[in-house]
C-alpha cells in the first residue's frame, strides 16, 4: 500500500512519517491512498522503480477522486462476495446505508434505513 | 394478587425512571485482533466473575456487539464507578474473506464470515453515535498504530467528544512498542497492558475510575 503526494505525485511507503508531517519535496499534507491491485492495473512496468514526480494536473487525472474513500458517497462496498471496503466516516455519520457494487460506479441505495428506522427504534426502547 | 404484582411493578418503574442514575456504558473499540474481548472477558471476570465472549486467533471472531451490564470497578482511593462494557466487533476499512482462509476456515464459511463482520463494523459504528460514553480505544503494540483507520477513528471518538483512554495490548511480546502508540496519540492517556497475563491491569482499572467516573 502506498500514499501518493497529491501535490507533486511523491510516492510513500505505507506508515512513512511524512503522511503526517507533510511531503518532503512540496511540504503538501494531501496524499492520495493506493489499494495496491490498482497501483498494478496503473503501472504496468517495475514497482521498484522510482516514480518520477508528474505536476498536480497530471496526478488528480491519475488518480480520480473515487479513489478516494472519504469523499465517497457509499458507506460500504461491494467488491466481490465476500469482500467488501467499508467508509468508516460515513458510517459514523448515520445509519442510512448507500451500498457500491463492484469498481463500476453503482450503488444501491437501502431507502428503509433513510425513513423510518430512527422512530421505529425509539418505539422499542 | 398478580394486579398487585403488576401494580408494584409499575410504580417501581415509574420511580426508576426518575431516580436510577444512568450508568455509563463503555465501547471497547479498535482493530480486529488487538485483544478487544480478551479485555472485556478480564474486566468482567474480576468484577463480576463471568465472561462475555468466546476469543479466537482469528480476526473478527467478535462480529456482534456483546454487553455485560452493572460492573463496579473499585479504585485504589476506595472510589467506585458502575459501567456496561461494551464489547465490539474490530473496525476495519476493508474486510476479505480471503484472509479468512489462511486460518484454515473453508471458503463458504469464510464469505459468510466477511458478510457478518461488515455488519459488525456497522454495527459498532451505530453504538458510538448513539449510545456510548465513554471509549477504551484498544490496540496491538507489536503492530503500526499509524493506521488510516487508528486515526480516522480516533479522530471520530475526539468529535464526538466521548473521553477516550488508549490501551497498548500484547505488551508481553518481544516486538511490543507501547511508546510508539504513545507518540501516535499524545493527546490521550496511553496504558500499557497485557491482558493475557493480566499485567499492568490495575492501572487501567485506576484510570477508568479516574477518567470514566
Amino acid at each position: 500500500m502506498v500514499h501518493t503526494c497529491a501535490k507533486c505525485g511523491k510516492v510513500y511507503p505505507d506508515s512513512s512519517a511524512e503522511i503526517l508531517i507533510g511531503c518532503s519535496e512540496c511540504g503538501g499534507k494531501k496524499f492520495y491512498f493506493e489499494r495496491p491491485d490498482i497501483r498494478l492495473k496503473r503501472i504496468p512496468a517495475d514497482r521498484d522503480t522510482p516514480v518520477p514526480a508528474s505536476p498536480p494536473s497530471e496526478a488528480s487525472e491519475k488518480y480520480p477522486l473515487e479513489d478516494n474513500v472519504g469523499s465517497r458517497v457509499e458507506s460500504i462496498r461491494i467488491v466481490a462476495p465476500g469482500t467488501y471496503e467499508l467508509n468508516i466516516e460515513k458510517m459514523a455519520q448515520s445509519d442510512d446505508r448507500v451500498v457500491g457494487l463492484g469498481r463500476e460506479g453503482s450503488y444501491a441505495v437501502d431507502l428503509l434505513s433513510m425513513s423510518g428506522a430512527k422512530k421505529k427504534k425509539k418505539s422499542e426502547r | 394478587m398478580s394486579i398487585f404484582v403488576q401494580a408494584k411493578n409499575r410504580v417501581s418503574k415509574f420511580l426508576m425512571a426518575f431516580f436510577k442514575k444512568r450508568r455509563s456504558r463503555i465501547g471497547i473499540y479498535g482493530p480486529p485482533n488487538a485483544g478487544k474481548t480478551t479485555l472485556a472477558n478480564r474486566i468482567a471476570r474480576d468484577w463480576t466473575g463471568e465472561m462475555i465472549g468466546p476469543v479466537s486467533e482469528i480476526p473478527h471472531e467478535t462480529r456482534r456487539a456483546t454487553r455485560k451490564q452493572d460492573i463496579t470497578i473499585t479504585g485504589n482511593n476506595g472510589s467506585t464507578i458502575t459501567i456496561d462494557i461494551v464489547d465490539t466487533p474490530g473496525v476495519t476499512t476493508k474486510i476479505d474473506y480471503k484472509e479468512f482462509l489462511e486460518y484454515g476456515v473453508g471458503k463458504e464459511e469464510a464469505i459468510t464470515r466477511a458478510r457478518e463482520a461488515t455488519e459488525g463494523v456497522a454495527e459498532a459504528m451505530h453504538w458510538l453515535r448513539e449510545d456510548i460514553d465513554g471509549v477504551i480505544y484498544m490496540l496491538d503494540s507489536t503492530e503500526d498504530p499509524f493506521l488510516q483507520v487508528n486515526i480516522m477513528m480516533v479522530g471520530i471518538i475526539e468529535s464526538r467528544k466521548l473521553p477516550v483512554l488508549i490501551v497498548a495490548n500484547k505488551i508481553d511480546l518481544p516486538d511490543a512498542s507501547p511508546q510508539r502508540i504513545r507518540t501516535a496519540f499524545p493527546q490521550h492517556p496511553v496504558i500499557p497492558i497485557s491482558c493475557t497475563e493480566g499485567s499492568n491491569i490495575e492501572e487501567l482499572y485506576e484510570k477508568m475510575v479516574l477518567h470514566f467516573g
